[in-house]
């Protein structure tokens, strides 16, 4: 449609760091920790105990329920415990630990493929439950949920996403040069559950060569429903909602699914990795990550296995400069600030990100009252009123904030915060206020 | 590695513009407008600016050290204000006026309201009026100190407001009485580049200007002539007020929708002030209004977010309808859809058209009477001896059956207006008066009064409607040009295109300007045969 979505900021990308890095595997060597949460929706249940020995690509938690997710180890070795561990969102979970054997013997070699053409739909999408597959852009959301809607033949749109906006982050780009055939095919399994849907691959248009790559495996596999998209680069362009207002066209609140505006959208990760389930039976155990940031001697993207403990993979890809000020766990847009780097590596890790300096703080002496300058307002993709919100917030106007403001409709993209000349912590005051209005609703809900 | 990591909620990256950076720019933009101040007023000029920002700044400085609050005076805006109100004011300011100024702005205005984006009305302006009401006559000495012709206090804007003529082109530039900032060119220059920055919304700006322009051609009395409205753009404040304090992020609404009802409202305020009230910088007090309607504004039109429009919510439908679920739509009627922005701008709408029409029936009066003083006035002025003047009733039959037609064969297109006989005090003629009108100006009709004393002595002319080209056709209305007709006993003029004037009967034409010039000949002319041939003629 009309290409673009309204407001956006362009924050220096910083991927010149690793942009041009090509993947490579890191396998540690020290123990690997499985949180049975990686994903939203339900724990997964541990289906392992203490001593138990395990292989790579072996089921070590299971689905709780629909929402939820397989857990699949990435090493060999034994299972050490089943205890609380500290994990990436700085909270102590229920993880499985286990003791490494530095042999990655795998439970299956996962190459042979299989007739992909004769499977029923209800074929692929067990493959993709029973692989653990979860959103690997984002929040991780169960990929198998995501891809049954209520209603299939309503899907017009199946957006393949390698905007890849956040800065710094380059794994993706790196994945859709390499890989663009397995993308493909991976793109034309999840159009085999919507037939009404078209594919669209959108790449945001500072990776020319991500582009080149993924438009040659398009032409190559002949698919007339599959077509590649650049866009204008511009950050949230990855976000879920900006890719369908700027391919489909529609805005729709927060309420709402993509599948209820007829979309699909999954990450080029995440299709990948339905390619592999799908085609090989391989689960979910290891997908690519960026190590980038100034503070890091070594960039690079790696092939990341689940459970790999940051500091291990930091230490071993060259270390860090004394300068490191802050880690994060993603892109500095969305991404979550480290309290240590002894946490392991999950399926929704994309980069750690090591900074040398801290804009935050320095943000935060430039500090000043809002200025109602209006830039917050102008990049906000939602059309929110991020002033505005963020005084209703301050006087704790909870009904004001929720139902004249739409503060609800917040997808906590950062973009104000960035923009703010006052340095207001904007973002941060949503994420409060959201999670307080949330809370205030279960109680509610609760009490009756 | 053992080492602590800052921890802080995402996002985790800033722009680098700051509030400091933005007030520089700001400040910057205004540079062209002193600098050009200082040039053409005078150094008394820098000294002005200097007390006024080091004052709004030490304010603000001695303020937080009192209050124990953060540093707040760092972060530049003390110096915009500072700036701004030491660009309304005049050259001729005593120093204690922008200091004054400065104090009340900062510390009344601002910080006795929370400071930097609490406050409600814009300091800087809301300083101007509170000097133009307690110190009004030392804020509206706009008198030439340094000048050649050091008679002149007038503005352009109140000399236009006269009715007389005056010369866009140097309003434009600034070199004319009037505020420190007055220059057209070197505030446009600077607020257009903030508008290209994205620095100021160009919803208020231009809505302003627009909203003024409108009012102005409407009513001004003249149509939509560009020349008189760009003169009534360029003077008064106009520019610097849609640019520079119209702008104000705190005192603007926040929604453009709201931005674009602001900027008219000012538009339209100032130029209804600037007709019928009766200030001649009364552009202050539009902004000053409208800033209280600000939070009004806010309340009412709070723009939804993209996926709550009408568009986006009729494109779901149209989805929905095509067979796809959608769970989560809200059954609105049409009514309960829009209102709130509607209604708010439909009862602004009418409470600004009622306040608009009744403020027009109640100075239109004052309108006609001010048309007839200014006429009256015209023809005192070429007619000193008389005290008063009488209609003749043949003259007014000649013109009720003559006027509406081309005057004579020779004159061009004249039309006679009026004519009257001078009475001195002891009710003796006096001298007789002309009102003619030619409609072969290079723009437009051109309006004046001729005056004969009893021995047929030429007293002068004066205009009553003159807008011909700026430093050109306009320059009928200097004395160098009028003065001619001054003093010659003849009953008619000749134009002389090459100069060289040494006859009582000769009038050099103004270079460049021979159209004019030959149409205001012809109107003496006209005006001269007049009361040889009708007004004697017919004693
Ligand atoms: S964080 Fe929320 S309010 Fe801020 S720009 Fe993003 S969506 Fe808009
Ligand atoms: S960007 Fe910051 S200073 Fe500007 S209006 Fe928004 S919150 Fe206020």
């Amino acid at each position: 449609m009309n290409g673009s979505f309204r407001g956006g900021v362009h924050p220096p990308d910083m991927k010149s760091l690793s942009r041009d890095l090509p993947l490579q595997e890191f396998l540690a060597k020290g123990d690997m920790v499985f949180p049975l949460s990686q994903h939203i929706g339900k724990p997964a249940k541990a289906v392992v105990k203490k001593n138990d020995p395990v292989l790579a690509g072996q089921l070590i938690a299971e689905a709780d329920g629909f929402v939820s997710a397989n857990v699949y180890s990435s090493c060999s070795g034994k299972v050490k415990a089943v205890e609380k561990h500290r994990t990436i969102s700085g909270q102590m979970l229920e993880c499985i630990i286990i003791e490494n054997d530095g042999e990655y013997t795998q439970a299956d070699t996962y190459d042979t493929r299989r007739d992909v053409d004769g499977m029923t739909v209800e074929e692929i999408t067990a493959a993709v439950k029973d692989a653990g597959i979860v959103g690997l852009g984002g929040a991780g959301f169960p990929t198998h949920v995501k891809l049954m809607p209520k209603d299939s033949a309503a899907i017009r749109y199946v957006i393949v996403n390698g905007a890849e906006c956040e800065p710094y982050i380059t794994c993706n780009d790196q994945l859709m040069r390499s890989n663009a055939d397995e993308i493909v095919e991976g793109t034309a399994i999840v159009l085999e559950l919507f037939p009404n849907a078209e594919a669209v691959i959108a790449i945001e248009d500072n990776k020319p060569e991500a582009v080149a790559a993924m438009q040659q495996a398009v032409t190559k596999a002949r698919n007339a429903r599959i077509s590649v998209r650049a866009l204008h680069t511009k950050y949230p362009q990855g976000g879920e909602r900006s890719l369908i207002t700027a391919i489909a066209g529609i805005d729709f609140p927060v309420a709402s699914l993509p599948a209820d505006v007829g979309c699909i959208v999954d990450n080029v990760g995440t299709v990948y990795a339905i390619q592999r389930a799908v085609v090989y039976g391989e689960p979910l155990f290891k997908h690519v990550m960026t190590l980038t940031g100034e503070a890091v001697s070594h960039p690079g993207n790696y092939i990341i296995r689940d459970g790999t403990c940051v500091a291990e993979l930091v230490e071993a890809s060259g270390g860090v400069s004394d300068q490191l000020k802050k880690v994060l766990a993603g892109g500095p847009m969305m991404g979550f600030a480290l309290t240590s780097l002894d946490v392991p590596v999950v399926k929704t890790t994309n980069a750690i990100t090591m900074l040398a300096a801290d804009p935050v703080e320095e943000a935060e002496k430039e500090m000043t009252a809002c200025l109602h300058c209006g830039r917050c307002t102008t990049v906000c993709p939602q059309g929110l009123l991020p002033q505005m919100m963020a005084d209703a917030s301050e006087i704790n106007d909870l009904d004001r904030y929720e139902n004249k403001l739409y503060g609800l409709d917040c997808i906590a993209c950062g973009s104000c915060t960035y923009i703010c000349p006052a340095k207001r912590p904007l973002t941060q005051i949503f994420k409060q206020t959201k999670a307080e209005i949330l809370a205030i609703k279960r109680a509610a809900a609760g009490g009756k | 590695m053992e080492k602590l990591l800052n921890i802080s909620s995402g996002p985790h990256v800033r722009d680098r513009w700051s509030t400091r950076f933005i007030m520089l720019i700001v400040s910057a933009s205004l540079m062209p407008a002193a600098v050009l101040g200082i040039a053409f007023h005078g150094i008394h000029s820098l000294f002005v600016i200097l007390a006024s920002v080091a004052s709004a700044v030490g304010t603000e400085f001695i303020f937080d050290k009192i209050t124990h609050r953060p540093d707040t005076w760092k972060d530049g805006s003390a110096i915009v204000t500072g700036l701004l109100l030491a660009l309304t004011l005049s050259p001729n300011s005593k120093l204690y006026l922008p200091i004054l100024g400065s104090v009340f702005a900062i510390l009344v205005v601002k910080c006795f309201f929370g400071g930097l984006g609490r406050n409600f009305l814009n300091p800087a302006l809301a300083a101007r009026c509170f000097l133009l009401i307690s110190f009004g006559s030392d804020m509206t000495d706009f008198s030439v100190k340094n000048g050649v012709d050091a008679v002149s206090s007038a503005t352009p804007t109140a000399d236009l407001l006269a009715g007389k003529a005056v010369n866009v082109t140097r309003m434009f530039l600034g070199n004319t009485n009037g505020i420190i900032g007055t220059s057209v060119i070197a505030l446009l220059i600077g607020g257009l580049f903030l508008w290209a920055m994205d620095i100021i919304h160009g919803q208020i700006c231009f809505s302003v200007l627009i909203g003024f322009a409108l009012f102005v051609g409407l009513f001004g009395g003249q149509g939509f002539d560009p020349r008189f409205i760009l003169a009534h753009i360029c003077g008064g404040g106009v520019v610097m007020g849609a640019f520079f304090m119209a702008t104000d992020y705190t005192t603007s609404p926040v929604s453009k929708l709201g931005q674009l009802i602001y900027g008219i409202l000012i538009g339209v305020l100032g130029g209804l002030f600037r007709l019928f009230g009766s200030a001649a910088d009364s552009f202050s007090y539009s902004i000053i209004i409208a800033n209280l309607f600000t939070p009004l504004i806010d309340m009412y039109i709070i723009p939804k977010p993209f996926a709550y429009r009408r568009k986006a919510i009729e494109a779901r439908q149209a989805l929905a309808e095509a067979g796809i679920e959608s769970r989560t739509e809200e059954k609105k009627t049409f009514l309960g859809r829009i209102p709130k922005p509607v209604i708010a701008l439909a009862v602004i709408t009418l409470v600004s058209g009622l306040a608009l029409s009744g403020v027009y029936t109640m100075t239109k009066d004052t309108i006609d009477e001010q048309k007839r003083i200014a006429k009256a006035m015209s023809y005192k002025a070429v007619c000193p001896g008389a005290e008063e003047f009488e209609f003749p009733g043949e003259v007014e039959a000649w013109i009720t059956e003559n006027g509406g037609a081309v005057y004579g064969t020779d004159f061009g297109r004249c039309y006679i207006n009026e004519a009257v006989i001078g009475k001195d005090a002891a009710g003796d003629t006096a001298g007789y008066v002309v009102s003619v009108t030619t409609a072969d100006g290079n723009d437009g009709n051109i309006s004046l009064s001729v005056g004969v004393d009893e021995d047929g002595v030429v007293n002068g002319i004066a205009f009553t409607e003159l807008n011909e080209t700026p430093g050109m056709g306009m320059l009928c209305g200097e004395p160098a040009f009028m003065g001619q007709f001054e003093g010659a006993a003849v009953d008619r003029f000749e134009l002389l295109k090459g100069g060289g004037a040494d006859e009582e009967y000769e009038i050099d034409a103004i270079s460049g300007s021979t159209v004019t010039s030959s149409a205001v000949v012809n109107a003496v002319n006209a005006g001269l045969d007049f009361i040889n041939n009708v007004m004697k003629g017919g004693e």
